[in-house]
């Protein structure tokens, strides 16, 4: 089994947003099972670093939340994103891509001409 | 925006915690089940199922927290705790917090109250427009009551024209009117002010307006501006009164304005006026003559210069005024200049006086201070195993100094809290104090300014508290622990810590006693003076009847002058009138008249010259004090005749002009030979402007000295003329009772009123008032001085005791080896009182070496007592030394009734 990591803060709140943009409204336990499934269960979310995060971006008002009906009926409370929040994923994102493109082009095997 | 939103969603956070808890343990229990369904479905047997997602879960109550924090304002939450905490501990050690508390209360509540008054006195910005730029002249010669003698119009006029660095110089002549009401008269202090005077004082009208320069010159309607003191005392605040007539010395004038509130200097004045109310103002003597010295000179700094810019300026055109007109400046008598802050000027009086006091304070909050961060040390001491038991258990080292500062924050809060009630307490005695020192003792108050001060003074305690604890390293709690440490300071240094705050301690109490001591001796000193009367019990009513400054109409000064003297010829009518009937008052012994009541200065000198006796070159001239008497007047007030007669009827305005000097006078011009049948004269510029004739006058008797400057200042040289050969100016009845001078009051006022129906009395004092006027600033000032060192010595002592008991404490054990191995109790004893002495006696030698240096500071303030004063200074040694010794003789019987037995089987 591949070695596990924790998933890191900053990234964890852009998951959560590209998450809810994909699935739609969706509680703690879908974004959890959602994220380790992406990852191919390389990351895992425990609730200490899940929840934090999802009442940060409930603060911040890029979420909403509301308890209901779950899909096989448990009450559950459900994460959807607010327009803020789709905003918000769409700078993150593109920052993102933004910071990955410039680290890959940096570690690139290239070599100066001399 | 983002945090802005997130902020406050903290914030609300703090208080739904509770409903927000029960929604995160819902939310919290649905993910868990889900995750268990989820392991079934995969076909794992329940209680596997269960195991599983509980791990995976990381923890529920760990999840829980991390939630808890970024939902409301952890730090705020664990202050809060913090408190809670402090709450309990200082709950528990009652006595402790108690001490402290009232330690810190008192050093805060007399620094608050203290610094309340050199604020308002000398710190606060002056109430006018840009006031700092506002500038005092001063023109000063030798002698005494020259300090300051104001500046003649010609004067100012060749300041104005010369001096391009003061934008503006205004003119304020100090002056005396009389303001007739429906059924009374009083007395008022006015200040007679060019028109320009109000826009260089930068000052604005409350209502109404303010002169301007078209109210200068003659030929203008008088009007009047009422100061906002006055304004409040007589007329109640009534803005009605703006655009009022009032009658003042007989003439009708104009209330055109209230001033805003502010400071006045040399003296608080009532009201001010434009010059044409006194014709002598703005009359060809007072205008055009060099030498008549009346007006006092403020200034503003012009926009671009600086005071020195105007000091050097000042200077060059003095010394040219001086060169030009050398007639009206007597070289002997070194005319000189100054140009000082008005806002200094304001403070000159009071500014040692507040100072010393201030530094009192300031050392009684050290000691103070100083026995706080003891007892703080010896709590932390035995707190630490406590400290260390918390440390372990996950506290960091930054943690816990918070939960020390949060403790020390409300020790010394709650001191600031009492300390303030205290000094609010005071501050009333204290304004009393400063009124007699400076002019702006009404602007005294505990405002924002003053308890900022309090505030920062709390806040540095604390932080100063809580950082002399010193907190072991991160990371070595754990290992102290385990070691079964109980107890794990640096003992050694802490002590050393303990004991230098001690020699501190009694260091600063003994600067304190010795300057306490000094005061005190200056008030028995000042006290014991002999002010020159013979009698206790005289009564002195001052009751003008003569106005000279109505001025002559028309410009006719033969009627005014006419009309003076036949205003004369009533007054001293109506004052033997006065002086028969309560003489005849039953417990009247004798009844006289004067110019000037007894061990007051007159205010009026002239220069002055006796015959056959001309002046050395560079010799000042000689001037005395102008006073009257009748000739009951010495008899009355208890002035003893030394050499010669008394005044007598025989002594008529057409008979032989005489007079009676006084020791200083006679000692002054005639050392060896017997004064009595010489004749002196006035002389000098100023007599011209004076109803004064400089005929000579044979010396008729010689009378006793009276400290008519108050009882520190060297009797002056003065000059009675007989009442009835000089108009009847001042005009005071002295009256001598048989027993009580108080009891007379009442009947003797019945009787001026009878008399002189709208006369004025003002300055109804007897001779003990008279005393105690002169005294009670001082006395104040030395009883608040001993109070500060008693309250100092007192917490030095308990700090000298506290720390000797610690460190008794400290060694029990090694105390109970020694006492198990052969020492003797007394042995014990002496050990204990040597390490108490030996830290006295430090104290005592820095103190004294202290003392003998702040003593040369207020040499000033101190009155037949040397600064160095020997006997003072081993006095206050002796008596620290005896309170230190008692101090350390408490835990030094402690020590010695320590039972060995118990000490070592405590170990």
């Amino acid at each position: 089994m591949a070695e596990k990591l924790d998933v890191q803060q900053g990234t964890l709140a852009l998951m959560i947003l590209k998450t809810l943009q994909v699935l739609g409204p969706l509680h703690g336990y879908g974004v959890a099972r959602r994220i380790e499934e992406t990852s191919k269960n390389r990351l895992t979310v425990n609730y200490g670093t899940l929840y934090p995060a999802l009442v940060k971006l409930e603060q911040e008002g890029f979420v909403t939340t509301e308890w209901r009906q779950s899909e096989n009926n448990r009450r559950a409370k459900f994460y959807s994103l607010t327009p803020a929040g789709r905003k918000q994923l769409a700078r993150e994102a593109r920052e993102w891509h933004k910071t990955a493109d410039l680290i890959a082009a940096f570690l690139a095997p290239k070599r100066e001409a001399p | 925006m983002r945090h802005l939103r997130a902020a406050r969603a903290r914030l609300a956070g703090i208080f739904t915690r509770d409903r927000a808890a029960d929604d995160l343990r819902d939310e919290l229990q649905s993910h868990l089940e889900m995750e268990i369904a989820e392991n079934i479905r995969r076909g794992m047997p329940p209680d596997e199922a269960r195991r599983k997602a509980l791990l995976a879960s990381g923890g529920l109550t760990q999840a829980a927290e991390a939630v808890r924090d970024q939902r409301g304002l952890p730090w705020a939450e664990s202050i809060a705790a913090d408190i809670r905490y402090a709450l309990r501990a200082l709950r528990h050690s009652r006595a402790f917090t108690a001490v402290v508390v009232i330690t810190l209360a008192l050093g805060i509540g007399a620094n608050t109250a203290i610094f309340s008054v050199v604020h308002g006195v000398l710190l606060k910005p002056l109430p006018h427009r840009e006031g700092d730029r506002l500038m005092y002249l001063r023109q000063s010669t030798d002698g005494p009551g020259q300090a300051n003698i104001s500046f003649s119009v010609p004067e100012v006029r060749d300041l104005r024209n010369g001096v391009k660095a003061l934008a503006g110089i205004a003119e304020y002549s100090p002056w005396t009117l009389t303001l007739q009401g429906d059924n009374d008269a009083v007395r008022i202090d006015v200040g007679l002010v060019t028109g320009n005077y109000f826009e260089v004082m930068g000052l604005s009208p409350l209502l109404g307006r303010l002169t301007r320069p078209s109210d200068d010159g003659a030929g203008v309607p008088p009007v009047m501006i009422l100061t906002h003191d006055y304004w409040m005392k007589r007329f109640g605040g009534d803005s009605s009164v703006v655009g009022r007539q009032v009658r003042l010395d007989g003439q009708s004038v104009t209330v055109i304005g209230v001033l805003q509130p502010a400071p006045f200097f040399p003296d608080r004045i009532d009201a001010l006026l434009n010059m044409v109310v006194s014709p002598h103002h703005v009359g060809a003597t007072m205008v055009q003559n060099r030498s008549h010295r009346m007006t006092e000179v403020v200034a503003r700094l012009a926009p671009d210069a600086g005071v020195e810019q105007a000091r050097t300026e000042v200077a060059a055109v003095y010394a040219r005024m001086q060169s030009e007109y050398s007639e009206a400046y007597d070289p002997g008598s070194h005319y000189r200049v100054a140009i000082i802050p008005f806002k200094e000027a304001l403070g000159e009086r009071a500014q040692l006086t507040l100072w010393l006091l201030m530094a009192a304070a300031a050392f009684v909050m050290i000691i103070s201070a100083a026995n706080v961060v003891n007892l703080t040390l010896m709590r932390g001491v035995r707190r630490e195993q406590e400290l260390v038991v918390r440390a372990a258990l996950g506290a960091g080292v930054g943690r816990l100094r918070r939960l020390l500062l949060v403790e020390n924050l409300m020790l010394t809060l709650v001191g600031a809290v009492i300390g303030v009630l205290i000094a609010i307490g005071g501050v009333n005695l204290l304004v009393s104090l400063a009124a007699r020192y400076s002019p702006r003792a009404n602007e005294i108050r505990l405002d924002g300014a003053v308890f900022s001060f309090t505030l920062a003074l709390s806040v540095a305690l604390a932080l100063l508290l809580s950082f002399v604890a010193s907190l072991p390293k991160e990371g070595t709690f754990a290992s102290a622990v385990a070691a079964g440490v109980r107890r794990m300071s640096g003992s050694l240094k802490k002590h050393r810590l303990q004991r230098a705050l001690v020699v501190a301690q009694v260091a600063v109490s003994v600067v304190l006693l010795a300057g306490a001591g000094l005061l005190t001796r200056t008030m028995i000193h000042l006290s014991a003076v002999d002010n020159g009367l013979r009698a206790e019990e005289v009564l002195a009513m001052e009751v003008p009847l003569l106005t000279l400054s109505g001025g002559p109409s028309n410009g006719d000064v033969a009627a005014w002058y006419q009309s003076i003297m036949e205003s004369d010829v009533v007054a001293k009518e109506q004052y033997e009138r006065m002086r028969r009937e309560i003489r005849a008052l039953p417990g009247v012994n004798e009844v006289g008249v004067g110019s000037t009541i007894p061990l007051r200065s007159s205010g009026m000198g002239f220069e002055v010259k006796a015959e056959d006796k001309p002046l050395t070159v560079g010799e000042a001239v000689p001037r005395a004090d102008v006073r009257t008497a009748s000739p009951e007047y010495f008899r009355a007030a208890g002035i003893p005749l030394l050499a010669g007669r008394e005044f007598s009827s025989t002594d008529q305005p057409r008979s032989g002009l005489v007079v009676i000097v006084n020791q200083t006078f006679a000692d002054q011009f005639f050392s060896s030979q017997d004064p009595v049948g010489k004749r002196i004269a006035w002389t000098g510029e100023l007599l011209r402007f004076s109803p004064i004739s400089g005929d000579w006058r044979t010396i008729v008797g010689v009378v006793g000295n009276t400290h008519d400057g108050g009882p520190d200042a060297a009797p002056r040289a003065a000059v009675f003329m007989p009442f009835t050969q000089m108009l009847a100016i001042g005009g005071v009845v002295v009256i001598r009772a048989d027993s009580s001078a108080a009891g007379l009051v009442s009947a003797a006022t019945r009787v001026v009123h009878r008399v002189a129906p709208m006369a004025p009395i003002e300055n109804v004092l007897t001779v003990a008032q008279i005393k105690d006027q002169s005294l009670s600033p001082r006395r104040l000032n030395a009883a608040l001085v001993s109070s500060f060192s008693i309250l100092a010595v007192i917490i030095a002592a308990v700090g000298i005791a506290g720390v000797l008991a610690f460190s008794v404490s400290a060694r029990t054990d090694e105390i109970g080896i020694r006492m198990s191995l052969g020492a003797e109790r007394g042995r014990v004893q002496r050990m204990i009182l040597k390490e108490g002495s030996v830290l006295l006696a430090m104290g005592l030698v820095l103190g004294v070496a202290g003392a003998f240096f702040a003593a040369g500071v207020i040499r000033e303030l101190l009155f037949g007592v040397a600064p160095h004063d020997p006997v003072t200074l081993f006095g206050v040694a002796i008596v620290m030394a005896g309170i230190g010794i008692v101090a350390c003789w408490i835990p030094a019987l402690r020590a010695a009734r320590i039972d060995p037995a118990i000490a070592m089987r405590s170990t």
